[in-house]
């Protein structure tokens, strides 16, 4: 039978914080509209909507819904001067 | 000590270069390898390591002490209470080394069967499911360096398993990311029955192979989720594709990847291990 239970997950890294505990009062939804309307307006390209996740990250953390984590941490440490500080590699 | 394993050695030895033909019970010498303890030693009085078929015609009393002197090869059955004694005592020590090495034999292969659970049990506990990162939030997140002229198109599946009423969908089609950059997307799942549903899910990650280099940092799988009556809740899924993503040759003609979400019915209490995080 197919059931969660016999699904063994192989080649894939691990999880680092764990998992989202949902949000059911939906405390941080209008955050997550804004992004979705951010990716919609850019067409889904997700190094134009960098504030958004940080917001709504922030907003979750408030809430004891993720681990507090210096965002630097999350990589969205370039976002807080607003300039994007990533570097291309070749 | 050694001087036990002569006959025995002697003996292979002989049955190697001749073969058994003399030892069965069909074999021609067979009844002069059974009388041989009563025969007597040679005018010369050598031949005790020979096969003894010359001595034939000439009989005599069975001597104990003249028997272990002439030490004979080897014999199924002896009457001499002596030599019995020491083969059965050799065909003791024999049983014992065959008893130890088929042992070893047996616990090798359950060994080897034992290990791959083992072995599982000692990843869930150390945390090094595959991969030298376990734990928290650790500096090679923080210390990435994005590859900007490798964008990647990543899409988005959902799935329920035909058990469970929920309707459970991505919130976006697809997403363009570099590797080396962390990226949120957002799936959405509702609970359009009268009663609370507990879902959990699976995901997937194609090609196979890529999925090594998805790396979530946090998402909505393998815990019990529980839905209300006509409730709908977002599910975030934080992640990033590793940079080194760009440096596998294995990877040079991948442009897209498939995230894949299935959410099953799950009984109360019922928990997946996670890989890597506990």
């Amino acid at each position: 039978r197919l059931t969660a239970r016999n699904i063994l997950i192989k080649h894939h890294a691990p999880i680092i914080m764990g998992r989202f505990p949902l949000d059911h009062f939906g405390e941080c939804k209008s955050f997550k509209e804004k992004f979705m309307k951010c990716l919609c307006d850019n067409k889904f390209e997700n190094a134009l909507c960098r504030n958004e996740p940080k917001d709504y990250l922030e907003c979750r953390m408030d809430r004891q819904l993720t681990e507090q984590e210096p965002l630097e941490k999350l990589r969205l440490e370039d976002l807080i001067d607003g300039k994007p500080k990533a570097k291309t590699k070749f | 000590m050694g001087g036990l394993w002569r006959p025995v050695l002697r003996t292979l030895r002989t049955a190697a270069v001749c073969g058994w033909r003399w030892s069965h019970p069909g074999s021609p010498t067979w009844v002069a390898e059974r009388v041989q303890p009563y025969l007597r030693v040679g005018r010369n009085g050598t031949g005790s390591d020979e096969t003894g078929l010359r001595w034939i015609g000439t009989w005599r009393r069975p001597n104990p002490a003249r028997d272990l002197a002439l030490r004979p090869p080897r014999r199924p059955k002896s009457t001499n209470p002596f030599t019995r004694a020491q083969e059965e005592d050799w065909r003791r020590r024999n049983k014992t080394v065959l008893t130890y090495v088929a042992a070893a034999a047996v616990g090798m292969l359950g060994a080897s069967y034992a290990a791959v659970p083992l072995y599982r049990l000692y990843c869930q506990t150390t945390g090094l499911g595959g991969s030298a990162v376990a734990g928290h939030v650790s500096d090679q997140i923080e210390n990435m360096v994005p590859v900007k002229d490798r964008i990647i198109k990543v899409t988005f599946n959902a799935d329920v398993h035909a058990s469970l009423q929920w309707n459970f969908r991505p919130q976006q089609t697809e997403i363009y990311v570099v590797p080396g950059e962390t990226a949120l997307a957002f799936y959405k799942a509702k609970n359009p029955t009268d009663k609370p549903v507990i879902g959990i899910s699976t995901y997937n990650v194609v090609p196979f192979e890529a999925g090594q280099y998805f790396n979530k940092i946090q998402c909505f799988c393998f815990e019990e989720q529980r839905l209300n009556p006509q409730e709908e809740v977002d599910m975030p899924v934080f992640f990033y594709i590793d940079p080194e993503f760009a440096e596998d040759p294995r990877m040079v003609n991948v442009d897209l990847i498939t995230l894949s979400y299935t959410f099953f019915e799950a009984k109360e209490g019922q928990k997946l291990p996670l890989p890597g995080y506990n």
